[in-house]
């Protein structure tokens, strides 16, 4: 019989993603953003094993997430970015062409900038529907908003990236 | 109920934002997405939403990383620690 931990693993590993993009996008940095993973984690488990379990993990992992990014993550995460931006590109230009790495660093960099200057709301639903896959019944479900009001933000943050943005992407692939 | 659905949609207010974050999220009924083309053939201000949006939305999606190897098993050793009685203190305390 499996037991509560391998049960928990086996739900939960794969909404990994999912919880390590929502915190990249809540906290300050690398470590910051793997300590809200490993915390969020902790805090299922503990309510897993204490039978409170949902019907769908990846919107009850990432309402944890927000809640205690809100309530130990909060302040830090609305200070001015102080993040090296080359720890944020550690990811970034995995091909040895030197010409490929180069726009996908311009790319990398002006992206991360425009996620960062977007509202944190918005900055939010972008992340559980755009980057997670969550629907925007279950990203309303894990911001406790109304639906219409992850709709809005989603636009709002879309919009804004594609005037950000929108030049710069058209003129790379053009 | 589609009869319902179509006359609901039409009678919603005319919200390009809404409209423009649905559809490109995918979230419309097939009903509803055969109006909306319909409507974005000659409403500019829905159709501009919409190209910003499908922008937004892929620029967005550009942003996705993936959780290391390393973050993987930090988590499930945290999570083996705490179920065999060790301390769920903070992730400080449960590091690497």
């Amino acid at each position: 019989m499996a037991s509560d931990q391998d049960e928990f693993l086996r739900a939960t590993m794969g909404a990994m993603d999912l919880v390590y993009n929502l915190s990249r996008r809540l906290t300050d940095g690398r470590q910051d953003a793997e300590d809200l993973v490993q915390d969020t984690f902790l805090q299922a488990f503990r309510a897993w094993a204490d039978h409170r379990r949902p019907k769908k993990v990846e919107p009850w992992l990432a309402t944890i997430c927000l809640n205690l990014a809100r309530s130990r993550y909060r302040a830090r995460a609305r200070r001015p970015s102080e993040v090296p931006f080359e720890e944020w590109m550690v990811q970034a230009g995995s091909s040895s062409d030197p010409e490929s790495q180069a726009v996908g660093k311009i790319e990398r960099e002006q992206l991360y900038r425009a996620m960062r200057a977007l509202p944190e709301e918005q900055r939010v639903a972008i992340t559980l529907v755009d980057l997670s896959g969550l629907s925007t019944y279950q990203a309303a479900e894990a911001m406790g908003t109304p639906r219409g009001t992850v709709l809005s933000r989603l636009h709002r943050g879309r919009r804004a990236l594609a005037r950000l943005l929108g030049d710069r992407i058209e003129e790379v692939t053009r | 109920m589609m009869r319902w659905m179509r006359r609901g949609f039409r009678r919603r207010p005319h919200d390009p934002e809404r409209n423009a974050a649905e559809y490109v999220t995918g979230e419309l009924s097939k009903r509803a997405t055969r109006w909306l083309e319909a409507h974005l053939l000659h409403c500019e201000d829905c159709w501009r939403e919409v190209l910003l949006g499908r922008l937004g939305r892929r620029i967005a999606a550009e942003a996705r990383e993936q959780a290391s190897a390393g973050l993987r098993d930090r988590v499930r050793g945290a999570v083996q620690f705490t179920s065999e009685g060790g301390p769920a203190g903070p992730a400080e305390s449960l590091g690497p």
